[in-house]
């Protein structure tokens, strides 16, 4: 596998971050005792104390706050839709569909936050009409996807679009079920 | 950090044991570590060949390679002995320049000594003459600055004289441009003014145009709306008359219509053919039915479907005639058919 | 000339004269029969095996070339040979009573004879009924070509009979698919107009699309993917150079060549979208002649040379529209479907032949263009890519049959279908070469 020094940093420092929060445990018990009469008030005006502590070295951050659960929840479900990278349509139309727009935007933010990825868009139509006219609405249909990316936060340089027309079907056959599944654009991550 | 360090001494726990001093050392083995074994460049992203996938079928010989000659030992030497000639008759012109040198020192001191003599001579001669020059200059510079002095009068008359004529001129000139100028501006108004009532004529005419269009347009509509309510009742007019017809049907009329449809079944017009193509054959028959000649009386034009028509004609073997020898005498005896395609599609 | 017109006298004054005449002659009015509606079908004719002289090349006999020739027209029906009741080859042995009652109107004879590398054909068309030669000629070929010393009789056949020239020697270019090394494998292919002589012309791991014949018939335009995209290339088939014209961002497609043959029109989408360019060959500069958002495609020349056919569906849908110059306002052409595409005019200007969507199936629909009146000419139901015969009488169009692609040749009025049979795998793309003399 490669990896960019980028990443490799990134590993490094999380890895640095891990070992600092788990340094030696021996006399631990021992200065739990201790700490507790350290623990002085601060602010001893009026009858309200309020204890203020140090951080507590020594402690593994297992325990997460709210927003950790949150932020981590988000990032699991724009994973999973980012999972989806082929979106159809109907016949004869270039309209992407509602149900598709919340897994484009996913990826749109995730072009946004990673500049160096790049994205082909491929245009695809079903078999139905002819081959030229089709190779115009597979361009049409990689186009509405790539201004969609755009004006949701990806940048233009990362976006290439092909068509193929109706050149390289999903499915072989002449049926319906055939002909929606080859109606479609498909993102290929460079 | 201090109120840990304390706590730890007091506890009686070893300096280098203690937590801080571990986990400072465990950062420095990994860092070590990482520095020591991973790479820190990123690998190059190659982008992925797009080959070429195609393959032409014809092929072409490929173009001979140019051939290169090596240096000639020979010349070098050559060339080596050229130098040294060369090197030896310079030295040798060297000197002849030298000797060259002495003997032309001499002759010019020789010279120089002539040279002062002469010298001394002139300067005496001169001497006297330019005491009288002397003399004669200081007349001719009396006379000089008389004639000066009149010249200067004369040359300032005619300079004042001179302005005057220039002022004069400019006066003229001035007046001149100013006329010029009025002419112009009153002439580029009356282009203004023609080109503004030329752009209005054309806007009226553009206008007219369009409106001519319009009716043009609006008159073809209506004539082919009236073409197809024409056709339409056409159609219906044919229907009624059929109807009319196998009501009449008399025993020519049987007959006639027979030998319609056979011909009909027997002819096989062009595929080129028109609506527009009319053939018209005269036929003569025999009392059996048979046929006894054929002639075309008017042409479609086109020969193929000339002879789709008398091929039809000559096909029929035998025509269906009434048994009443009066009747097939009076229409059948000779009579003509038309040939003319209508598309019913 | 034209003074003598003053001293002819009027009709109404000739009629009266004729009445007069009828009426002192007493001669009765001729009876006159209309005949306005045809067979409607096939005209049967008869071509005899050719009587041969010398060793012929092994293959197809000249004869059962002819005979597929005039079949494949729609408007032929040939008589199998095993029904005759003697094989002449020259007037004096024809007997046009047998012919007569076998129901045949024309009869095919000739004789072919060897003489070195050459072979030569004496053959006469004649006329059943009239019993009459209308076709006489002697041709030669090497007999290497024998095949297209048989299309040039089928050519005169045809011309002599229908009056109008025969298309079957020109040729026919397509594009195979099928697999190899279980990777696709497209070839265009230049074959004789009956499919036969196939030579492949370029192959590819990539879709060819759109070949176009130049108007002289010694080059193609075609769309090639062998780079990843769409880029239109320019092919000598003589030499098999080929030359890039247009490799701009987005599509390069659907090429058509100019009569002059010196520029081609074609789909860019450089600018944004769809547009219709005509680009000039040798200087490459290009033209725009549509500016739409809407798609803009599949152009191609009228008859006149002048203005152009193409599909656009800048009224929601693809339809058919023309301009009569290029670059003018475009006029819609067709109107009964939502689904119009590919048009491709005959040359004399009658008709303009396209891809149409009736219910759920696609058909080969044509427009006659001086009314309007559409018809539907097929009955298969997914077809494509209609291009009609320089002579305007025949059609050929891709479709699916029993799972796979073949090409399908009809009569220019939708009467009779001929399939073309396909060696490897699918065949698609079908453009019908020019007429070269």
């Amino acid at each position: 596998m490669n990896f960019s020094a980028q990443s490799k940093a990134f590993a490094l420092l999380l890895s640095v971050g891990f070992v600092a929060g788990c340094s030696s445990t021996g006399g631990t018990s021992e200065e739990g005792g201790e700490y507790g009469s350290d623990v002085a008030a601060v602010d001893q005006e009026g009858g309200s104390t309020v204890y203020g502590g140090d951080d507590q070295d020594g402690v593994s951050s297992s325990a997460m706050t709210e927003e950790e659960r949150m932020a981590a929840r988000e990032q699991a479900e724009q994973q999973a839709l980012r999972e989806v990278t082929v979106f159809y349509f109907d016949f004869d139309t270039a309209e992407i569909k509602q149900e598709a727009r919340d897994v484009l935007v996913a990826h749109a933010r995730f072009l946004a936050n990673n500049p160096g990825q790049n994205v082909r868009i491929e245009g695809h139509a079903d078999e139905r009409g002819t081959k030229e006219y089709n190779l115009a609405l597979g361009e049409r249909r990689a186009n509405a996807v790539q201004r969609f990316l755009i004006v949701n936060g990806a940048s233009r340089g990362q976006l290439e679009t092909v068509s193929y027309g109706e050149e390289k079907p999903a499915v072989m056959g002449s049926s319906e079920s055939a002909w929606a599944q080859n109606r479609r654009v498909e993102l290929v991550f460079e | 950090m201090r109120d840990h360090q304390r706590e730890v001494t007091t506890t009686g726990v070893p300096p280098w044991k203690s937590p801080v001093a571990l986990s400072v050392t465990l950062h420095l083995l990994i860092l070590g570590i990482a520095l020591a074994g991973w790479s820190w460049t990123s690998p190059v992203e190659e982008p992925s060949p797009r080959s070429i996938s195609a393959r032409l079928i014809t092929q072409q010989e490929p173009e001979p390679s140019p051939v290169v000659d090596p240096v000639d030992q020979q010349k070098r030497d050559e060339e080596r002995r050229a130098e040294e000639q060369r090197q030896r008759e310079a030295a040798e012109r060297q000197r002849q320049e030298e000797e060259a040198r002495r003997i032309a020192e001499q002759k010019r001191q020789e010279e120089q000594k002539r040279l002062q003599q002469q010298k001394e001579q002139e300067r005496q001669e001169a001497a006297a003459k330019e005491q009288e020059a002397r003399k004669a200059r200081e007349e001719e510079a009396a006379r000089k600055k008389a004639e000066a002095e009149a010249k200067e009068r004369a040359r300032q008359k005619a300079e004042e004289e001179k302005r005057r004529q220039e002022e004069a001129r400019r006066k003229a000139e001035e007046e001149k441009r100013r006329q010029e100028e009025q002419r112009k501006r009153e002439e580029a108004e009356r282009k203004r003014q023609e080109e503004l009532a030329r752009q209005e004529a054309e806007r009226k005419r553009e206008e007219a145009e369009r409106k001519l269009r319009e009716q043009q347009l609006e008159a073809q509509a209506e004539a082919a709306q009236r073409a197809r309510e024409e056709e339409a009742r056409r159609r219906q007019e044919a229907a009624a008359a059929k109807a009319r017809e196998a009501q009449m049907l008399s025993e020519s009329e049987k007959y006639q219509a027979l030998i319609r449809e056979r011909l009909s079944q027997a002819w096989y017009p062009p595929s080129s053919a028109t609506e527009d193509m009319t053939a018209r054959l005269q036929i003569t028959l025999l009392p059996t039915g048979e046929l006894s000649g054929v002639r075309l009386v008017s042409s479609s034009g086109n020969t193929a479907f000339d002879n789709s028509a008398l091929g039809a004609v000559r096909s029929l073997s035998r025509y269906p005639i009434p048994n009443d020898r009066d009747t097939f005498e009076r229409y059948f005896r000779q009579f003509t058919i038309e040939f003319n395609p209508r598309r019913l599609r | 000339m034209t003074h003598w017109i003053w001293y002819r006298p009027s009709r109404a004054l000739l009629a009266a004269i004729a009445l007069i005449f009828f009426v002192v002659s007493g001669a009765r009015a001729e009876l006159l029969i209309r005949i306005t509606e045809g067979a409607g079908s096939a005209i049967p004719v008869a071509v005899v095996p050719f009587a041969e002289s010398g060793q012929m090349p092994a293959g197809d006999k000249v004869g059962s070339i002819v005979q597929a020739d005039l079949t494949m027209t729609g408007e032929f029906r040939t008589l199998p040979p095993e029904k005759m009741l003697s094989l002449p080859s020259r007037r004096e042995e024809v007997y046009f009573r047998d012919w007569r009652l076998l129901g045949q109107r024309y009869v095919l004879v000739g004789a072919l004879t060897r003489s070195g590398d050459r072979v030569q054909a004496r053959y006469e068309l004649f006329d059943v009924n009239r019993e009459e030669r209308i076709l006489g000629e002697t041709a030669a070929a090497p007999a290497s070509n024998i095949r297209s010393l048989a299309h040039h009789i089928s050519d005169k056949v045809y011309e002599a009979i229908t009056g109008v020239p025969g298309a079957f020697s020109t040729k026919l270019a397509y594009v195979t698919l099928d697999t190899a090394n279980g990777k696709p494998r497209y070839r265009l292919q230049v074959s004789d107009v009956d499919g036969k002589r196939a030579r492949i012309r370029l192959e590819s791991q990539e879709p060819i699309l759109s070949p176009a014949w130049s108007p002289d018939g010694e080059k193609l335009a075609y769309v090639s993917f062998e780079t990843g995209k769409p880029v239109i290339f320019v092919h000598e088939l003589a030499t098999g150079k080929r030359s890039k014209v247009a490799d701009f961002p987005g599509l390069n497609s659907a090429p058509a060549w100019s009569d002059d043959g010196r520029s081609l029109l074609m789909t860019l989408s450089k600018d944004g979208s769809a547009e219709i360019y005509r680009m000039n060959l040798e200087s490459r500069q290009l033209t725009k002649l549509t500016n739409h958002w809407a798609i803009d495609t599949e152009p191609t020349y009228d008859a006149s040379g002048e203005g152009i056919f193409f599909t656009s569906d800048r009224s929601g849908g693809p339809q058919i529209y023309h301009m009569e110059t290029p670059g003018a306002e475009p006029r819609r052409i067709t109107f009964g479907s939502r689904y119009n595409a590919r048009p491709r005019p005959d040359n004399d200007g009658e008709y303009v032949y396209y891809v149409h969507q009736r219910d759920r199936a696609f058909h080969i629909a044509r427009t006659e263009l001086k009314t309007g009146e559409e018809t539907i000419l097929t009955r298969t139901e997914s077809d494509e890519s209609p291009s009609v015969a320089p002579n305007g009488r025949m059609l050929i169009y891709a479709t699916r049959q029993n799972g796979t692609n073949v090409l399908t040749v009809i009569s220019a009025d939708g009467g009779a279908a001929y399939s073309l049979p396909a060696s490897e795998g699918d065949v698609r793309e079908p453009a019908w070469g020019p007429l070269v003399r």
